[in-house]
This record gives structure tokens, sequence and C-alpha cells, in this order.
């Protein structure tokens, strides 16, 4: 009974942290090192499910993803599948919902390297992608360390988005956070009891990982 | 190395500042002089690709860098330049031997091996028993010596030195001083060095490139522009320039 929406968790959590920790990576770069037109304008617009209340984020994900919806649609007479309550959803929500966390550190992580080690790197003859992978990544690697593990944490408790798109069907879409939700309303409080005790103690443990990186007490 | 370049740098400060420099660098130490603001770090800057300058060209023996009549830019990656900065940029994450180790190309199986290459390399400047330590745990003049060998590693066409002395102390900076001159002596090719300090200019140019406002003031002979004559309350009277070693 336990395990179902643990698995289903882990499933969705696991994809997402997946994109979020690449996908991130690499909007956090453009937005540190790009030099575009409306580059303010996108990262506002990139940061905005973490402002956002998360149902209405959800709402927004159902307008584009749905059945009916501006990409949905097309989608639906393509495929004739549709996202919208299938555990994928899960996934986009909590991907979408945490993808800002990671953009932020990723960006800031990248910002703080001394850009005299990457010129240094070119005039050795490194390629701009050699230069990212053997000099900027490793030397930023506490932030983006940090934005995985924050993402991933804000994935395993997203709520609002994931009610919204996926549902909450259980061993399809019920992931944790769901689970306890309707514990709670069935009046099953040691299953809430348990689910709630499992995922604080993640959680703190993601907390108190991400607090010992970013003081350095972490050697790796 | 002959150099002739301009460049606008719209700057959020103060307007606009525009650089118009010309000058050949020889074999041996050029020295290029000025206090913040003149236009040594951009000048540079440019002659190493990490900024494009409006018109003008850039060429180092027969190797065009850059040229406005023809389109000619090539890529930093591939002008060859050595740049040894004022914090000397050595990579945290690497031993001294994996620095100076990191621009050697690998030829294949001929020839030595990059960690060979590197240790020869620093046993040159004498500290091949640091190879294993990281940058962190050396003096600043270790610092400068591997930033120098790691420039040279790669052998440079130019090597390009921004202020490199300006971040140790004054006992140190006098046999720092006479590091680079060996190194030069070692790879007889063009040294470009900038500084504000006239000891130093003093010390190591055969030839002074003095800037200020982004426009070249004087060429010559460090005699003939730090000793006394008509014009040298004009250097002297550059801001911030220091004149002990």
């Amino acid at each position: 009974m336990i395990w179902e929406p643990l698995k289903l968790s882990l499933l969705v959590v696991t994809i997402a942290t997946l994109i979020i920790a690449t996908v991130g990576l690499a909007i956090g770069v453009l937005l540190a090192k790009g030099t575009f037109r409306g580059k303010d304008l996108l990262a506002s617009f990139l940061t905005l499910p973490l402002v956002l209340p998360p149902t209405v984020s959800g709402y927004y994900l159902i307008v584009i993803l749905g059945r009916h919806g501006l990409v949905g649609e097309y989608l639906y007479q393509l495929t004739g599948w549709t996202v919208a309550f299938t555990w994928q959803a899960a996934v986009i929500a909590a991907t979408v919902m945490s993808l800002p966390l990671m953009i932020l550190s990723a960006r800031a992580a990248v910002e703080s390297v001394n850009p005299h080690f990457e010129i240094v790197s070119y005039t050795l003859g490194k390629s701009w992608l050699a230069t990212f992978f053997l000099i900027t990544v490793p030397l930023a690697r506490r932030g983006i360390l940090a934005g995985i593990v924050l993402s991933f944490t804000r994935a395993l408790g997203e709520f609002g988005a994931t009610f919204m798109l996926a549902g909450n069907i259980p061993g399809r879409t019920q992931t944790m956070p769901l689970a306890i939700y309707e514990a709670v309303i069935s009046g099953d409080d040691k299953r809430a009891q348990l689910l709630a005790l499992i995922l604080t103690g993640v959680s703190v443990a993601a907390v108190y990982f991400t607090n010992k990186l970013s003081k350095g007490a972490i050697r790796y | 190395m002959q150099v002739a370049i301009e460049k606008r740098l719209e700057s959020d400060k103060s307007g606009s500042f525009s650089l118009d420099v010309a000058f050949d660098a020889a074999e041996g130490i050029t020295i290029l002089f000025g206090d913040s603001g003149s236009g040594k770090t951009t000048t540079l800057r440019v002659i190493a690709g990490i900024l494009k300058p409006d018109r003008g060209r850039i060429s180092v023996g027969e190797e065009v860098y850059f040229d406005s009549t023809t389109g000619e830019n090539l890529s930093i990656q591939k002008r060859r330049v050595g740049y040894v900065f004022q914090d000397y940029a050595l990579f945290p994450h690497m031993t001294a031997e994996q620095n100076v180790a990191y621009g050697i190309k690998d030829h294949g199986n001929q020839g030595n091996s990059r960690s060979d290459q590197a240790r020869a390399m620093l046993a040159l400047f004498k500290i091949e028993h640091l190879g294993g330590r990281y940058p962190q745990n050396m003096s600043g003049g270790e610092q400068q010596r591997t930033a120098l060998a790691r420039a040279l590693a790669s052998h440079p066409a130019v090597v390009l030195l921004d202020e490199p002395l300006s971040a140790v102390d004054a006992g140190t900076r006098s046999r720092l001083l006479d590091e680079v001159v060996l190194a030069q002596e070692k790879v007889r090719i063009p040294f470009v060095y900038v500084t504000h300090n006239v000891a130093e200019a003093s010390y190591l140019g055969a030839r002074v490139v003095v800037l200020q406002n982004g426009r070249i003031k004087q060429i010559g002979h460090p005699s003939e522009i730090f000793d006394r004559s008509p014009d040298t309350h004009s250097v002297a009277a550059i801001e911030g320039a220091e004149r002990e070693l």
C-alpha cells in the first residue's frame, strides 16, 4: 500500500531530476554567459513557476498540454494520446515547478567562476565545449550539485501542479504528497503519518547535504 | 609581432573610450606602460583575440591574426598566444604538473608523453619538485613560475603578461623579474608586458610603449622615457605610476 506512491514518486522524481539537471544547467549557462536581447525577460519568465501559486502553474500546463490545449490538441489529433492524467504528466509538472531552482543555482555557480580560467584555457587551444567540461563545471560543481539537490527536493514535494495536470489516481499518478492528502481526508492517520515522516526525512537530509556543500564541508 | 588596432568601447561609466595604437614587438620584452584606463589591458585582450578590434591588423611573423581589410580573424585557440594574468589563473583543481600539461598537444606515441613534457617544463623553471602540488599550496613566486611554464609549454608565438607582479611583495618582485627575463631568453619570442610600475619597466624593457587615454604617447628605450627630460613629467604625472620596485 505504502510502496505504490513511494515507487511512483521515485520514478517521477528521478526522471524529472535528470531532465532538470541537464536542461537547467544548459539554461543557466546561457543566462550566465550569453549576451542576447531579452535575456532579463527570459530569466524572469523562467523563474515564474517559483513565485506563481502552483495551481496557477498547473492551470497553465493544462491550457498548453491538455486534450484541448494549445499543444495538447495537436498531439491528441496526431497520436490519440493525451498527457493529462498520466504519470508522464507528473514528471512534466515536477520538472516545470523545480526547474527555476536549478537555473538560478547553475547560473550563479557558473558566474562565480573567475573568467580568467576560461580565457587561459582558450589560449591553450581548448574549445569552448572542452573548457566548459574541463574547467567551468569542475569549478562550479558545488553550486551545480546544490541546485540538483534542491530541485530534487522540490520535485519530490510537488503537489499543486501535479494535482491539476496529472490528477490523483492511485497507482498511476498518485505520488507521495498526493497520497498524504488522500490519507488525511479519508481519515487514515497512520498512513498519513508514515508517508509524511518519509518525505520529511528525505527533505531534511537533502537540505543538510546542501548546506554542507555550500559551506565546503564536503570534499568530493 | 606587428600591431595596429582601433577599437571603440562603450563604457557605462564615462561615456566611450577609444583605443588607437600601433607598435612593433620584436623578439624580446616590450613594455606597455600606462595608468589604469590607458588601454594597456584592452590592447592585450585584442592581441589575444578576446576582444575584436573595429579596424586594423595584427600579425606575428608570417601569421596574420587579424586583418580588417581581408576579414581575417583567427580564433583565440588558433592564435598560439601565452597569457599570464595578474592573478596567474592557475586552475585550482589541478596540480602544477596538470596545469602545465593542460595545453600540451598529444602527438601520438612518438616523442614524449604530455606529462613528460610538463615535467621537463617544470624542471626548466626549477620547480620540478612542485609537480604534485596544488596552486593554493604554493607561494606567489612558485605560482608565477608555474603560470609561465604553462604559458610556454604549448609553444606560443607570443607571450602576453598582464601586470604579473602587482600581486607579490616588493622583495619577491625583483627576483621574479629575473625569472621573466630568463624565460624570455629561453624561448626567444616576443613578450608583451603590461605594467604601471616605472622600476619594472626600466628593469625589463628594451622598448617601452607609453599609453595614455588609448593613444601612444611615446615609444622608446626606458632611459629616454624615464630619465629627466622635458617630457619626463608627463610620464611621472601618470596617476598611480609606482617608481619603486
